[in-house]
């Protein structure tokens, strides 16, 4: 049951993950003609692939970034040099391509071509800004600047911290970045895209230490990833070399969640405090609620 | 006299013969009878739905594409609907052949790409790729060697050849060659190898795709477009009854020449899956890009490719 405390997964899934180890259990005790009949049911759960799993927990190892092989990572690595000259292009693949040692026709060994390079980006970025976090730099560094200690900083401004540090490391290529936001905003693209972008506020949030398990998991994580999406498009124009004015539209978005999250719980409020009313009141009248 | 003759044979024989059961020996412990191994000549391999020896394959295939040489084109419009123009632009366009001028290296020894187009010979990949180069990457350099083993098929490739601009220039070749050992071809020197409806014709499919591997240089593609599996079982239905009943009866009124045309959807019948093929790609030693392989039309066609691993040194 370790793993259930680690849960970061809103009820229904712990739901589900507690009727599968329900099963398991089953499965430890000695068959029966019920319980048989539910192996096969249970196999193809365990060989699921390494990409995907059923829930999440911290005792899991990580999954990779990205699922690129060695040859493709080599060539986007060597790719990624080649962005701020060239954008995220096909000739920036080609010369990676034949900077990692491949031939000009080796990018065929993307089927994507210039929106793996993009994907690329976004999921090593996204490794780096974990990386970041993990060796301890990052908050200790932010929390210094502002005179505090590092336990004192909430879930949201460390988020609001990790969400300036990403969108510090497109300075880089932020010319080039309207070309890969049109290309993620292309029909066939934009699964894969949001997707990323989930992974993305999924990861900064859970860098951050938020472990709600209801359903502010998913109001969180869309409010975040509205942020970022709007951020980035912020930071393509801004021409401040720091990003000061990307960091102060931030700042107002934070502030925008906070105003709105306030006026949700103060309807919610009202509208349950006229509801149990009206109950009582009919109750008091005899009504049988 | 007679008796003695005879007498005499009979111990002749007796001495010289050895006891030769009326059955093979076979064991009592097993039930496998002692063969001799069949020689080379006598394995089979499919041609369409008959079986017939490996080394009879090769002439017979032969002998339908030398039939059909002459209304290839005719013949492919009418079966296909004109898709299949839409398939090869697809094809050429997606590997891009060529090296655009912005990113052309100044100190390259060897310019441009060398395509080899197997089984290429009336030349429909080739002048695609040659103008795709030319006129997309205004790249001068690419050439393509167009192989074939049918001499009927690269005569009407030379024929077509004589009304585009790669007439007579090194930048189109044409060799008379069977895929499955190209020795005059260096190993590691190619850079793209195209076969496009031709491997499913092909003896020993796997043997080709070595040669294949052999030939390319490391970082080289191998593409593949080919006949493959309808997925959709409604679709499958419409596409198997086009397949054996229009063909052959288009093949008999155009072409005059029924056999072939029957011996072609056989042939597209007999060709392994999509993930078959790749596992076949795999096992000569290829990476697979993503999935590997790309359907055309719900599957009726499908775009193989697999790229030569780079060994570091």
């Amino acid at each position: 049951m370790a793993t259930m405390a680690t849960l970061r997964l809103p009820t229904i899934t712990r739901r589900a993950v507690s009727s599968l180890q329900s099963l398991r259990l089953h499965q430890t005790t000695p068959l029966t003609t019920s319980t048989s009949r539910l192996i096969p049911r249970i196999q193809p759960l365990r060989q699921q692939q390494p990409h995907f799993r059923p829930y999440h927990s911290t005792l899991h190892p990580r999954l990779p970034d990205h699922e690129y092989t060695n040859s493709q990572t080599a060539i986007l690595t060597a790719a990624l040099d080649h962005i701020p000259t060239h954008g995220f292009s096909l000739e920036a693949l080609t010369l990676g391509a034949r900077d990692a040692g491949f031939l000009d026709v080796s990018v065929q060994l993307l089927p994507r071509a210039e929106f793996d390079l993009i994907l690329f980006w976004l999921a090593s970025r996204r490794g780096i800004l974990r990386a970041k976090v993990e060796e301890g730099a990052l908050f200790t560094r932010v929390a210094a600047e502002s005179g505090r200690d590092v336990a004192a900083l909430s879930v949201e401004e460390k988020s609001k911290i990790l969400v300036l540090e990403r969108l510090r490391m497109n300075v880089g290529v932020k010319d080039q970045w309207q070309d890969a936001l049109a290309q993620m905003s292309l029909l066939s693209n934009i699964p894969i895209s949001l997707t990323e972008l989930h992974a993305l506020s999924n990861d900064i949030l859970s860098l951050a230490g938020d472990s709600s398990v209801d359903g502010s998991w998913y109001t969180k994580r869309m409010a975040l990833s509205a942020i970022y999406a709007s951020a980035e498009i912020v930071m393509t124009r801004d021409p401040t070399p720091d990003l000061t004015e990307t960091a102060a539209f931030v700042n107002r978005r934070f502030e925008d969640r906070l105003v709105l999250k306030e006026k949700v719980e103060g309807v919610g409020q009202c509208v349950s405090f006229w509801g149990n009313t009206a109950v009582g009141l009919g109750r008091s009248w005899g009504l049988k609620i | 006299m007679s008796t003695r003759s005879a007498w005499r044979a009979l111990h002749y024989s007796a001495k010289r013969r050895a006891f030769q059961p009326p059955t093979p020996y076979r064991c009592f412990s097993c039930t496998r009878q002692v063969q001799d191994p069949k020689s080379e000549q006598d394995r089979m391999t499919h041609f369409g739905f008959t079986n017939v020896p490996e080394h009879e394959k090769e002439s017979r295939v032969g002998a339908v594409f030398s039939s059909v040489a002459s209304s290839y084109d005719t013949m492919n419009d009418l079966m296909s609907l004109g898709i299949h123009r839409v398939w090869k632009d697809h094809f050429v366009r997606s590997l891009n052949p060529g090296t655009p001028v912005a990113n052309r290296p100044t100190d390259s020894k060897t310019k441009g790409w060398n395509i080899l187009d197997i089984a290429g010979g009336t030349g429909d990949i080739a002048f695609r790729m040659l103008d795709h180069a030319t006129n997309i990457n205004h790249d001068l350099e690419t050439r393509v060697t167009i192989s074939d083993i049918n001499a009927d098929m690269l005569a009407e490739g030379r024929k077509r050849s004589i009304d585009t601009p790669y007439y007579n220039t090194p930048r189109l070749d044409f060799i008379e060659a069977n895929a499955q050992s190209m020795p005059h071809i260096p190993s590691d020197s190619v850079d793209l190898y195209t076969v496009v409806f031709g491997i499913r014709n092909f003896t020993d499919k796997q043997a080709a795709l070595n040669e294949a591997f052999r030939v390319l240089k490391p970082g080289g593609v191998f593409a593949c477009m080919e006949f493959s599996k309808v997925d959709n079982p409604l679709f499958d239905a419409v596409y198997k009854r086009w397949n054996f009943s229009a063909i052959p009866l288009i093949g008999q009124v155009v072409a005059g020449d029924r056999d072939s045309y029957q011996y072609l959807v056989e042939s597209i019948e007999r060709f392994p899956s999509q993930d078959e093929f790749r596992g076949m790609i795999q096992k000569a030693g290829f990476m697979i890009p993503g999935k590997g392989y790309e359907n055309l039309t719900g599957g009726i066609a499908a775009i193989h490719k697999g790229i030569k691993p780079v060994v570091k040194a």
